[in-house]
């Protein structure tokens, strides 16, 4: 799966799980200070990553995925 | 004042009188921390502007939201931020970026928990400094401020407090939340409450500083969990005491835990971080209390009354028993009951009944009702002879205990003496005591606690009475010759010094030491005898005997080459039995320093207060009779006089049960040269002089033996 593909998806469960609309998540936003996420919806967010794409995350490492764009990254290197 | 510490206290001054406040995280979800600081601050009905912060609510409780701080069109002074810890380094860049100048910041997850938390904690700390800005936090419960004109509660607690004179700073943030739950109970009220945390920014010492010019405050409280700089705290409280008068008054917890290690030297073994806590306390005017209700007692004695001008107190009471224990815990607390004036006892003859008691303590007997109170207060307090009056009163069934109350509020309206309550009992007394708490007249549950209050403040007047007088530092001193021993010592990596160095330490700060020298024979030993003059003392001289007197390494009053020449076969054969592999450098002969009474000298270096000096009764019972006491170097006259007066010694000392009165002056000139050793000389870790023996007075003192670990 490319890079662009899994952005697209990331963006796509993120606007799901902190109801947002796609369009206002940039590539750098923070999930908790630019989209408002609370303490549980960083852990939910985890979940429904893992459930996107059939992986699982390491709970320590996956926690420190805090921006679209260290969990594309993150997710990228794993489905590789 | 640097520029440095101005900006800061004006930073302070913004975040507790702020004219608008940006809540940073803030959301609806009721019964959280981030959504019960905004309600917290809009049930206050705070004075300024309230501009809540949060990238995905247009509004809460009714409010426009911003997405980011930089976002909010107005100026902004200060940010309480609850975003989480991960995140807080953007939300602290942006509120430099909208330059603020100051910050709350609650949130947990920085040094407390380790690890990264370090890292992020010094993240906040580089960016408020980029931006000139000052912090409160993190991890903490808030700040309030009660000031009509302001009305700030931007707090997790579960309720503003009433308005007083009383600031309360607390590194605990729960604690706050029960002292205000006991003070609501009590009507006691505070200026400035604020909760700091880990103190990575804003610590108690700025906060003395800022609350010294506040008009607000008359009293300052602190709870303490860490000391980070001990004598920078000494010198704040002591400036805000001996400049506005305010009393300091702190709980320093973790009393137990860091007792005082094992430790090669009587002095080290004896100051503990716990006694130089007390003794710095002591030092810097601070009124070092062991519980919250200690600390409430005194303080509501300090700000709802005048200090008293002596300590005479008058103690009226209804009952025998409660009069008799307040009685005992005055004297106990060196309270004296004063007689009454004549025409004070004409007029309760008069007033009060046959079988009352008109003298101190003063018994209106069970059936009295508030005429009789009445009169009591009024006539003993006028007393010339009374600085102050103690009134207990105890619920029988004819006891107008509202009306009781209402007249003594009345009566301490009208004098400038402090008159303080203990109403004993509880669901009979409640209504009365809610009528004096309510009046600001101190209430106390124990009648035994009037007098611990009484003496606190006493003592504190007195304290203020006597100025400290700074200490010329004593020239005839050759600090380089100190340093060079002491260097040469630390090269050789040694973790004391022999005692024929030691003593030249000393000598080099013109201590009194006796001439002597260090002989490696019998004969040797004989003949320096003959050239110092008997009587003589031998001491053995080796490293790897540190307490000489206990191996039998010490012979006293030699009086002859004979005694001499058996002396020194014995210490040698004494210490060869005690340790076979003792390295023996020779024997110390010293001529023999005149009788005198023993006392102790010494120094131990604390991690947090720096060099302290201890004074006690001397000798080999040192650790057994533990008469000493400390004091924090550098010392000056008024420190030295209470380090020397506050042990058993003084009395010895001073010749009672007719004992030779002792040498004071030159007692005190030692101490002031060991203060200055222990300041110039950072290398000694602990020393002992041990003893000092201190002749009659005008005769001198003498140092008979010393340690100095490095």
């Amino acid at each position: 799966m490319d890079k662009n593909e899994v952005q697209v998806r990331v963006k796509k469960v993120i606007a799901k799980v902190l109801k947002v609309s796609e369009e206002n998540i940039s590539d750098e936003a923070n999930f908790i200070f630019d989209l408002g996420a609370d303490s549980l919806q960083s852990v939910e967010l985890v979940a429904a990553f893992e459930e996107e794409f059939q992986i699982e995350m390491a709970e320590d490492k996956a926690l420190e995925v805090q921006t679209v764009s260290d969990a594309v990254k993150f997710i990228s290197q794993y489905l590789n | 004042m640097s520029s440095d510490v101005y900006d800061k206290i004006k930073n302070i001054e913004r975040i507790f009188c702020p004219q608008s406040i940006a809540v940073l995280g803030a959301n609806k979800v009721k019964g959280t921390v981030p959504s019960d600081i905004l309600t917290n601050i809009l049930k206050a009905e705070y004075k300024g502007v309230v501009y809540p912060v949060n990238p995905r609510e247009r509004h809460i409780s009714s409010i426009k939201t911003y997405k980011y701080v930089v976002d909010i069109e107005d100026p902004i002074d200060i940010a309480v931020i609850v975003y989480p810890s991960s995140v807080m380094h953007m939300a602290l860049e942006q509120c430099g970026q909208k330059g603020i100048k100051g910050a709350i910041i609650i949130s947990a997850g920085f040094k407390e928990v380790g690890g990264q938390g370090i890292e992020r904690e010094e993240q906040i700390k580089a960016i408020a400094k980029k931006y000139g800005m000052s912090f409160i936090g993190p991890n903490c419960l808030g700040v309030i401020n009660t000031d009509p004109a302001v009305m700030l509660d931007a707090s997790f607690a579960r309720k503003m407090p009433e308005e007083g004179n009383i600031a309360f700073i607390s590194q605990s943030g729960a604690l706050c939340t029960a002292v205000l739950d006991y003070a609501q109970a009590k009507h006691i009220g505070f200026s400035k409450f604020v909760s700091i945390g880990n103190k990575a920014d804003i610590s108690e010492i700025d906060l003395l500083y800022y609350l010294k010019d506040d008009p607000k405050t008359k009293v300052i409280l602190i709870y303490l969990e860490e000391i980070s700089d001990g004598p920078a705290l000494m010198k704040a409280a002591r400036t805000v005491i001996e400049e506005t008068g305010k009393p300091v008054l702190a709980i320093k917890s973790g009393r137990t835990k860091a007792g005082a290690s094992a430790a090669a030297s009587h002095t080290g073994s004896l100051a503990g971080s716990d006694e130089a806590c007390d003794a710095a306390f002591k030092q810097a005017g601070i009124i070092r209390c062991y519980d919250i209700e200690e600390m409430f007692n005194k303080a509501i004695a300090f700000t709802y009354q005048p200090l008293p001008n002596g300590k005479r107190v008058a103690i009226i009471t209804n009952a025998g028993g409660p009069g008799v224990l307040t009685t005992d815990a005055a004297i106990k607390c060196g309270l004296e009951l004063p007689k009454f004036l004549p025409e004070t006892t004409e007029i309760l003859k008069k007033s009060l009944p046959k079988t009352a008691n008109i003298n101190n303590p003063v018994d209106v007997i069970g059936d009295a009702r508030a005429d009789r109170y009445s009169v009591a207060i009024s006539s003993v307090i006028k007393d010339e002879n009374v600085d102050g009056v103690f009134i207990i009163l105890t619920p029988q069934s004819m006891t107008e205990i509202e009306s009781i109350a209402h007249e003594i509020t009345r009566v301490a309206s009208q004098f400038s003496k402090p008159i303080y309550t203990s109403f004993m009992g509880e669901a009979d007394v409640a209504a009365g005591i809610d009528i004096l708490q309510r009046n600001k007249i101190p209430h106390y549950i124990l009648p035994e606690s009037m007098p611990i209050a009484f003496v606190s403040t006493y003592q504190f007047k007195r304290m203020l009475e006597v100025k400290q007088e700074p200490v010329e530092p004593f020239k005839d001193i050759d600090i380089e010759a100190a340093h060079s021993i002491l260097n040469q010592a630390l090269s050789e990596g040694k973790k004391y010094l022999p005692e024929e160095e030691a003593v030249k330490v000393l000598e080099a700060y013109n201590f009194p030491v006796l001439k002597s020298g260090l002989a490696t024979s019998e004969e040797e030993a004989v003949n320096l005898s003959e050239e110092l003059g008997y009587p003589i003392v031998m001491k053995i001289m080796s490293e790897d005997i540190v307490h000489k007197f206990d191996v039998g390494g010490v012979v006293l009053d030699i009086k002859s080459k004979k005694e001499v020449a058996a002396a020194y076969k014995n210490i040698i054969t004494n210490v060869k039995k005690f340790n076979p592999a003792a390295k023996i450098k020779g024997v110390f002969v010293r001529k023999m320093i005149p009788p005198g009474e023993e006392v102790i000298l010494g120094v131990k270096r604390d991690n947090t207060f720096g060099a302290v000096v201890m004074f006690g009764l001397g000798g080999i019972f040192v650790e057994i009779y533990k008469d000493v006491n400390f004091r924090i170097a550098p010392l000056d006259n008024k420190s030295v006089d209470k380090l020397i007066t506050e042990t058993k010694a003084s009395e010895i000392l001073s010749g009672a049960r007719g004992r030779i009165p002792r040498d004071m002056k030159s007692l005190k000139e030692c101490i002031f040269r060991l203060s200055q050793l222990a300041i110039d000389c950072p290398q000694i870790k602990e020393l002992d002089i041990n003893p000092l023996i201190v002749l009659e007075d005008g005769k001198g003192s003498f140092v008979a033996d010393t340690k100095i670990m490095l």
